[in-house]
């Protein structure tokens, strides 16, 4: 009963992962460019969740705001937030060097920038972890003995149908195709007037919602929050990645949940000290084993959308 | 004047690929740019459609400035650039990749045309919704054309459509860019399959490392035996080549 428990814990944990690692996918999916901001965006909603949860606006304009509209506020940041990191690093590096910047400048200065931005919480609001005053334990069902905590169920749901969604537009709209396009042969997609100046800030609007509702989703499921939040499960979710497939947004989506539960099986039957060794001993031996992940179609290094 | 080029200049860094072209293509004809590898000829291609950014010099379509436009708006006035190696999106469908080809619009007509395109090529229309990276070579370069007619561009530009064909495929595709010319298109044809090249063209530029050299109606061109000596790299160097190795 304990395990099937932990398994339950393991999926919950593993969407959280699933929706950061769908995020990576698709910078470095249709970018070619892995976004170290993606850990920050995250600890952005929830810290500015809690914060507005907890003293409400800044300036004592306003008491505490009821959580789910704090959270809201908390999405809206991190979304904003990426589209400044695109502005600022992607596009400025992008048009004024062109592609002479290859992927280590933006890389570097993504790196920059969740270095500024974890520490101005840090210098803010404290290195401690905060209670997020979300909903308490009385939305806890009891179920033949396992405990099933009605917001992680919403969450769940809300994972899929953003991943459903998410696959969707990809696949059958038009900004979807002009992604794709852009991900396969920016050279040819430019020249058909597929203009990357409007289509590169959806890729980072996206990343800002999906890192700001798997930010918002922790706060709320783990009743904690912390400017140091995002290190562990942005790790944790590039090698999700990595064992699902680079460039496969499904392959995000399995090798998110594959590490939550490792993670839970891990801790029942070895202790919270091995949780980093299974993680990263799976991730290693998928690469010697599997390179491309489960399921990359493509080559290594190499992940298209 | 449909396209109206003068005295374009593009530089990379410190390289001069395109130097003072003056060129033009009236509305009806096809017209041909001949040079051997690094004439820039492609550079030329990529500045008309936008994709580079011209040092300096004027790009004009039907009296309309576009020297500054981007890539987009210049599909939106007409021209349309099938790009050496054909460039199609291999991970995507032939549909979606003849989608592409009218990403600027959401009109009406986009299913119309697109239908259009498959009753030009029906075998794009047999694979419609397999992946693009089946298609044999000819079909690739094939739907690389379908792609840009979608569109119903005025002006195509092609740069060394030829290039990879089988010799079926290539009198295949010149009697396609006939077709498309008789239907109104006007065509600016890079090539280094100078008299193919020469056989449908009306006129032709001569390009040699960045500039042009020689500019003439196609058919004095083709007579002209001094031209594909000095600047195509035709028989004579080859020959000369030979002689050296024999000598060694």
């Amino acid at each position: 009963m304990l395990l099937l428990q932990q398994l339950l814990n393991g999926v919950m944990l593993g969407s959280v992962y699933v929706t950061v690692a769908v995020a990576f996918t698709l910078t470095i999916g249709v970018l070619n460019f892995l976004n170290f901001t993606i850990p920050t965006l995250f600890m952005l909603a929830g810290m500015i969740g809690w914060a507005l949860a907890y003293w409400g606006l800044p300036f004592e304009m306003s008491g505490p705001l009821p959580w789910p509209m704090a959270l809201a506020v908390g999405i809206v940041v991190s979304i904003v937030a990426s589209l400044i990191v695109e502005r600022f690093t992607f596009r400025y590096l992008k048009t004024r060097y062109g592609d002479s910047t290859e992927h280590a400048i933006p890389l570097v200065s993504s790196l920059g920038f969740l270095l500024v931005l974890e520490n101005l919480v840090r210098i803010g609001y404290g290195t401690d972890a905060q209670r997020f005053p979300g909903p308490g334990a009385d939305l806890t069902m009891n179920i033949g003995g396992i405990f099933v905590r009605i917001p992680q169920v919403v969450s769940l749901f809300l994972v899929i149908l953003i991943v459903i969604g998410l696959t969707w537009l990809l696949k059958h709209s038009r900004i979807g195709r002009g992604l794709r396009a852009i991900a396969e042969n920016p050279d040819a997609a430019n020249i058909l007037g597929v203009d990357t100046k409007r289509v590169v800030p959806i890729v980072f609007m996206l990343t800002g919602l999906l890192c700001g509702l798997a930010g918002a989703l922790f706060a709320v499921n783990y009743g904690e929050v912390s400017p140091q939040m995002g290190e562990d499960i942005g790790t944790k979710a590039i090698a999700g990645m990595v064992v699902g497939g680079l460039g496969s947004i499904w392959g995000a989506v399995l090798g998110g949940l594959i590490v939550g539960l490792i993670e839970m099986l891990t801790i029942h039957f070895f202790g919270a000290d091995t949780v980093q060794v299974a993680v990263w001993g799976l991730l290693l031996l998928t690469l010697f084993v599997r390179p491309q992940g489960l399921f990359g179609h493509n080559s290594i290094g190499k992940g298209k959308l | 004047m449909l396209l109206d080029v003068k005295g374009l200049d593009v530089r990379y860094g410190r390289t001069h690929a395109v130097k003072g072209v003056d060129l033009n293509v009236a509305e009806g004809e096809i017209v041909t740019v001949l040079g051997a590898n690094g004439a820039g000829k492609t550079s030329l291609l990529r500045a008309l459609q936008g994709a580079v950014r011209p040092a300096s010099g004027t790009i004009s379509l039907d009296g309309k400035e576009l020297s500054a436009a981007s890539p987009a708006a210049r599909v939106a006035s007409g021209m349309m650039l099938v790009p050496e190696g054909r460039q199609i999106f291999v991970s995507m469908t032939v549909h979606e990749n003849l989608q592409m080809g009218v990403y600027l619009r959401s009109d009406g007509d986009v299913a119309r045309d697109l239908e259009a395109v498959y009753d030009r090529f029906p075998n794009l229309a047999e694979r419609r919704d397999m992946k693009a990276s089946v298609l044999s070579g000819g079909e690739q370069q094939m739907l690389a054309i379908g792609r840009a007619l979608v569109g119903r561009p005025r002006l195509i530009m092609l740069d060394e459509p030829s290039l990879g064909l089988s010799p079926l495929f290539v009198s295949r595709l010149f009697d396609l860019i006939v077709e498309l010319n008789k239907s109104g298109i006007s065509i600016l044809l890079v090539e280094q399959n100078t008299t193919m090249a020469l056989d449908v063209a009306t006129r032709g530029y001569v390009l040699e490392l960045g500039r042009v050299v020689i500019e003439d109606s196609a058919a004095a061109l083709s007579t002209n035996t001094a031209l594909t000596e000095a600047y195509l790299g035709g028989g004579n160097e080859t020959s000369a080549l030979t002689t050296t190795g024999a000598q060694a």
